[in-house]
């Protein structure tokens, strides 16, 4: 039996390779890799994930813009919920000061897997925000600066950094704020609207909010044409409680 | 059994070069105090080469050696530069002890003493083993010898006869016995001694090896007794007689005798490092140099025992008399000593130090390295050191009781929330969670502290209100519910009406009257 030798480009015949590509027909092609879609957070909210194809893609940064009431923070604890639920360890920074425990569990979220930061100032946030993306491991970073002034605390720059950041961790890095903050950096921003809050009965209760998200940019394309809209309700699991 | 010691010749300039690496081939003093008239206690042997000689004064030193650099002693950095000597041994041994210090021509040196039986099964043989030690003793910063004999009177005198150099022992002990169990021949700071080979190494050296009593000493010159050996072949009941229990002492290391008490098993894990300051330091820029010092030195001594820093205990001496004692607390422990740096620094802000800074202690109860077992079923979230380092850092940016896990706190108080220490969760199996509801849920954002509001409310219902987040007539409203607490503490005591409402802005807010204090405030807006 003759030895086996290792196959080298030298020893194809290009001549065969050639008729056999020919007798094979359309049957053989050069094989490209299919682009895969990023891998999404999912909001739980079946008509802002239906905007958004899936929900906030990794890997980049999105922002949530809106009034106040107008679901920003709903949309948030949506998305921690979901994460944590799927076992995810997931980042809360938040400068505002105004994360609520009571509403992250009754949204369904398990607290003991989301990570906490009460960032004193907008720039110990950013910089929280940087610490928690080097560290890898953190598939969702959620940033509060709803009613700090972000604009006027840091520069430009910071957020096209926190963008190639979030691209290294594959983390999908959401901000909320009351208006658009990190312009072109930005892979997709959501504009929250509040419309209206649904009293009912004798004496009266707070059922329900019901709000609008516009998809007011998408870079990429990732998320489908900017400028669709989605009306969404909440409700309102009582105030008592 | 077999017994390893591992002995620094000159404490006080190890201890000094450990602190300072940079000034490692340079000529060096180490002096008893601040001042001219301060003796020299240690030199380096560049400052020997220059002609400086111990016991000299600082002034006759720097006459000699202009270029001399002259450092303090530090007792601080002597204890830590000890303490680092039994750190080695523990990564080589669960049994170690230190050697007592001597007083008089061995009042430099400090020694361990490690277990070093069945060593060879490891490090091939007890020379490998020595080397091994020495080695990692020296990139510790403390240069030491090693040795291996079967008892720790033996050892330290065969580690004493090498560092001091005394040839005719160590050439005589490495000359004969199998060439297998001599390893790192041609070394001149390891020595292994074999049982038979014991009493043929000891006979030889000169009893100061010993450390005699001064009395005894003078006794055994007076007798013309020199060497071990002589000593060895006098009568037992004789010599005690004559020179009283001291002698038995030095017959039974002479002799070899094997210790009673076994070595201990270690199982200490605090750690301390300190340094004593020859000025003053005021402001906290450059106590941060010494205290990354401090800080690299204690997480080394950590590495050596497999364990990473948990809180850290702090305490400065203060000039004219006084302390400043702090327990900083790392939740989530790891050994990065730059991360560790800005917990401490953030720490000694507020506030700061009441008066300039003279000595450091700095203590750590070292905690097991985080493990994670992983799950095929749960997605790998951060590794536990990237984790602990990062909170460490989270901790210096932003406060520690600002970093953690949310916590539903028992309390009836609106006000109230918790934060528990961050953990990695150990199974997702585990987890429980509210059941997902069906429909999306509106949120509230806690406003901390509640922000005051103006509202006018003419027959006890809220109608129109002026607040830095919501203004206007109030368009809708639901409530009052009424929350109580405290009531058998006059300070703790609260009691409020809570509102929902939604205002002219189109804010939703919930509003609530005090009732203890007669105020309005909005402590919470949905979302």
């Amino acid at each position: 039996m003759p030895p086996l030798r290792p196959i080298s480009s030298a020893s194809v015949d290009s001549s065969r390779l050639e008729r056999l590509l020919r007798d094979l027909g359309s049957q053989v092609r050069r094989g490209t890799l299919p682009a895969l879609p990023p891998p999404r957070c999912p909001t739980g909210i079946a008509g802002i994930d239906g905007l958004l194809g899936g929900g906030f893609p990794r890997g980049h940064l999105s922002e949530v813009a809106g009034a106040a009431s107008s679901g920003r923070t709903a949309l948030a604890l949506g998305l921690l919920a979901e994460a944590t639920r799927a076992g995810e360890i997931v980042a809360v920074v938040d400068a505002a000061d105004a994360f609520n425990a009571a509403s992250a569990a009754a949204a369904g979220a398990a607290l003991e897997r989301v990570l906490w930061v009460r960032a004193p100032h907008v720039r110990a946030a950013l910089r929280s925000v940087e610490r928690l993306l080097e560290a890898r491991g953190f598939p969702l970073v959620l940033v509060d600066l709803v009613g700090r002034e972000a604009r006027d605390a840091c520069s430009p720059t910071v957020w096209s950094r926190l963008a190639r950041a979030a691209a290294g961790a594959q983390a999908a890095l959401v901000l909320l704020a009351g208006r658009r903050l990190a312009g072109t950096s930005a892979e997709l921003a959501l504009e929250m609207q509040p419309r209206r809050a649904c009293f009912v009965g004798t004496p009266a209760l707070l059922e329900e909010l019901e709000v609008q998200a516009v998809l007011a940019r998408t870079r990429s394309g990732l998320c489908g044409a900017a400028g669709r809209a989605a009306s969404v309700r909440l409700h309102v699991l009582g105030s008592a409680a | 059994m077999r017994i390893a010691c591992l002995l620094a010749a000159d404490l006080p300039l190890a201890a000094v070069l450990r602190a300072q690496p940079e000034l490692a081939g340079l000529p060096l003093a180490i002096v008893s105090g601040v001042g001219p008239r301060a003796q020299v206690i240690a030199i380096s042997a560049e400052a020997a080469r220059a002609g400086v000689r111990p016991t000299s004064s600082v002034v006759h030193a720097r006459s000699i050696c202009p270029a001399l650099r002259v450092r303090v002693a530090s007792p601080a950095l002597e204890r830590a530069a000890c303490e680092t000597l039994l750190d080695v041994a523990r990564s080589f041994s669960p049994r170690v002890a230190a050697a007592p210090r001597c007083s008089g021509v061995y009042a430099a040196e400090a020694a361990v003493y490690l277990d070093a039986s069945g060593v060879e099964s490891l490090f091939r043989s007890e020379g490998g083993f020595a080397a091994a030690i020495a080695t990692r003793a020296c990139t510790a910063g403390i240069p030491a010898v090693a040795t291996v004999a079967s008892s720790r009177g033996v050892s330290l005198l065969a580690a004493r006869c090498i560092a001091r150099g005394l040839p005719q022992g160590a050439q005589n002990a490495r000359g004969s016995g199998d060439k297998s169990t001599h390893e790192p021949q041609g070394t001149d700071t390891v020595l292994v001694l074999a049982p038979a080979e014991e009493a043929t190494f000891l006979d030889p050296l000169p009893i100061d090896l010993l450390d005699p009593e001064d009395v005894l000493a003078e006794a055994l010159t007076r007798f013309g007794i020199r060497r071990v050996g002589e000593l060895t072949r006098l009568p037992r009941r004789s010599l005690v007689t004559r020179l009283g229990p001291g002698a038995l002492r030095l017959l039974a290391l002479a002799h070899g005798e094997k210790d009673a008490v076994p070595l201990p098993s270690a199982t200490e894990t605090r750690v301390e490092e300190g340094v004593d300051l020859e000025w003053p330091i005021e402001n906290l820029e450059p106590l941060s140099f010494v205290l990354r010092g401090l800080l690299t030195r204690l997480a080394e001594r950590l590495e050596l025992r497999g364990l990473v820093c948990g809180d850290l205990d702090l305490e400065l001496r203060l000039a004219g008399g006084g302390c400043d004692t702090r327990r900083i607390g790392v939740s989530a422990p790891h050994g990065d000593p730059r991360t560790l740096l800005g917990v401490l620094r953030l720490a000694l802000e507020h506030p700061l130090p009441r008066a300039a800074v003279e000595g450091i202690a700095l203590a750590t109860e070292g905690r097991p390295v985080r493990t994670d077992q992983l799950d095929l079923f749960r997605p790998a979230g951060p590794t536990p050191s990237a984790l602990g380092r990062t909170l460490a850092e989270l901790e210096a940016l932003c406060g520690s009781e600002r970093i953690g896990a949310p916590l539903l706190v028992d309390d009836p108080h609106p006000d109230a929330f918790a934060q528990s220490p961050f953990a990695l969760p150990r199974s997702a199996l585990k987890t429980e969670t509210a059941p997902r509801p069906g429909v999306a849920i509106a949120a509230l954002r806690a406003l901390r502290p509640p922000v005051p509001a103006e509202v006018r409310a003419p027959r006890g219902r809220p109608e129109w209100i002026r607040s830095a987040v919501a203004n206007g007539p109030i368009v809708g409203l639901a409530g009052p519910w009424r929350t109580t607490g405290g009531w058998w503490s006059p300070e703790r005591r609260f009691a409020f009406d809570s509102f929902d409402a939604r205002t002219g802005d189109g804010n939703v807010v919930r509003l609530r009257f005090d009732l203890v204090h007669g105020v309005w405030q909005v402590d919470a807006m949905y979302d």
